[in-house]
């Protein structure tokens, strides 16, 4: 997919995919690509799809649009144009292009070498998005098990712990007790994947099947150690999860 | 539990210095790499640095088995003590490489990403900033243990681009996050269980541009060795052209004890359930 790359001061500012028809570019909070500077118009420019092609249009602003340093009123978009609209930059990236100039151009090359992004610059933008509601923002979720039976008095726990070891430890962060719970029967570790139950050397039934070793818990599965039986569900949680 | 280990790192074909470190610890558990940034000699000191102080607090907490609030910033409740012992290092590493950055105009704009991997027969660590990588291939399954900072990683979490669409985006090495650019660093920190034949890889992007996770997969299972799964990924990484530093750590452990139930364990847990018992009694009675 082609996409525009959003530049300041030669950092990157943001990623836009060209998904739709049309993108406008300015300072009204409407256009797709949100520009908040004197130097831009509120509707400065537009792009549209053209076939497998993609044409701009500069919407008669007051500083004017150019590509690669020429002023335009409308033109089809290559790809590497550098769109200059104020003093941002908007790179286009034409769709398999980076694939074909992997080899050759010195635009890759130059991304090519890790780098870091301005992070003064992208606070400052994340934060005007959240204000203009434009980011999907990522709630956090924090794992909760919630007890149906064989625990007395444990209402809900909610898995605050990167690992929640289960048994009858008294280092258990959920202790349960029984005469054939082991220590440690099962432990819940929260992974960049989501939350993972294994099993410590209890019998663990996830949805009524034993499991062997680990298994990815889903939003209400239920699960039996040994008599207990709870439920495991995610809610979002003002903290901040790392 | 038995840990045995491997690294290596190669320059590659295109870049003439290597700003990538690494260090491997077994007496300790402890396994790092990072990935310097940074014009002049910047990058390679920036990852040097933080590979140094991270074995070297770490080491020393442990030693004196420092308590939570004794390790650099405010303690990480989800996190074990050891767990906080990693964090309070990396925190350490960035502040030190963005004090650095500051001080010296050469050095202006160094930072390095991080990996850090500490084992133990209890738990496994597993802590990154950047977009170097740790995986664990278990029972034939390959899972990323750490958390990509990049924007195209958080596109993809977010659900503008696809992983495929992040693969080949020319903003595929643009840092969201990085040790030595902000005075405070939160870095991804997982805890887990381990289990028998735990296999972990840390990398730099100089691996994992060039080599996807399904062949990191098959390269880990058909070896034994982690010297071996080094030199296979690395003979890799150069057969596709090495444009940029790689470096590789391969972690194998054995002869962890994860109890089987059965009747042995059975009475094994009746016995505990009795010591237990009667050391809630014992304390009632003290009291």
């Amino acid at each position: 997919m082609a996409r525009l790359v959003l530049m300041f001061n030669k950092q990157v500012v943001k990623e836009y995919p060209l998904m739709k028809e049309s993108v406008t570019v300015g300072r009204n909070e409407e256009n797709t690509i949100q520009i908040n500077n004197l130097a831009v118009s509120g509707y400065h420019a537009r792009i549209d799809a053209a076939g497998n092609d993609y044409i701009l249009t500069d919407l008669q602003s007051t500083n004017g649009t150019f590509i690669n340093d020429k002023r335009v009123v409308s033109q089809k978009l290559s790809h590497g144009d550098n769109i200059i609209v104020g003093k941002h930059v908007i790179l286009f990236v034409g769709a398999g292009a980076e694939a074909a100039d992997a080899k050759s151009s010195a635009q890759k090359s130059d991304l090519d070498k890790t780098m870091m992004l301005d992070t003064a610059k992208q606070k400052e933008l994340l934060s005007k998005q959240k204000d203009s509601g434009q980011a999907s923002e990522t709630t956090a979720k924090i794992g909760v098990i919630s007890f149906i039976e064989g625990a007395d008095n444990l209402g809900e726990v909610e898995l605050k712990k990167k690992l929640t070891k289960i048994g009858k430890a008294d280092t258990s962060e959920i202790q349960l007790s029984g005469l054939f719970m082991p220590a440690t029967a099962a432990t819940i570790s929260r992974r960049p994947s989501g939350y993972v139950i294994t099993t410590m050397g209890g019998k663990i039934k996830v949805n009524g099947e034993v499991i062997k070793d680990s298994v990815a818990l889903k939003d209400f599965d239920t699960i039996e150690v040994g008599k207990v039986k709870f439920q495991f569900y995610q809610k979002e949680t003002s903290e901040k999860q790392g | 539990m038995q840990a045995k280990s491997y690294g290596i790192t190669d320059v590659g074909l295109k870049r003439d210095g290597n700003e990538d470190s690494f260090s491997v610890q077994d007496s300790l558990g402890l396994y790092v790499v990072a990935d310097g940034m940074g014009g002049h000699l910047a990058g390679e000191i920036a990852s040097n640095i933080s590979v140094e102080i991270i074995n070297k607090v770490f080491k020393k907490w442990v030693e004196k088995d420092a308590s939570e609030e004794e390790v650099f910033g405010e303690p990480d409740v989800s996190l074990s003590r050891k767990g906080n012992y990693i964090l309070g290092g990396i925190r350490l590493a960035n502040r030190v490489i963005y004090e650095l950055a500051l001080e010296k105009k050469e050095y202006h704009g160094m930072g390095t990403t991080i990996v850090v991997l500490l084992v133990t027969p209890s738990m496994i660590i597993a802590a990154n900033v950047g977009d170097s990588r740790i995986y664990l291939v278990r029972d034939g399954e390959i899972e990323r243990l750490s958390k990509d900072h990049s924007i195209v990683a958080e596109q993809v979490e977010m659900g503008i681009m696809t992983e495929e669409e992040a693969e080949n985006s020319p903003l595929k090495h643009v840092l969201t996050r990085n040790l030595g650019s902000s005075e405070e660093v939160t870095p991804e920190i997982f805890e887990i269980e381990p289990a028998n034949n735990d296999c972990f890889i840390l990398c730099s992007d100089g691996l994992t541009d060039l080599v996807n996770d399904k062949e990191l997969l098959e390269i880990a299972d058909n070896e034994t060795e982690p010297e071996a799964i080094c030199k296979d990924l690395i003979d890799l990484v150069l057969k596709r052209g090495a444009h940029d530093n790689a470096t590789i750590i391969s972690v194998l452990l054995t002869d962890i004890q994860r109890p089987k139930s059965g009747i042995f364990n059975k009475i094994g847990f009746l016995v505990e359930d009795v010591i237990i018992r009667l050391r809630k009694f014992v304390k009632k009675i003290i009291q």
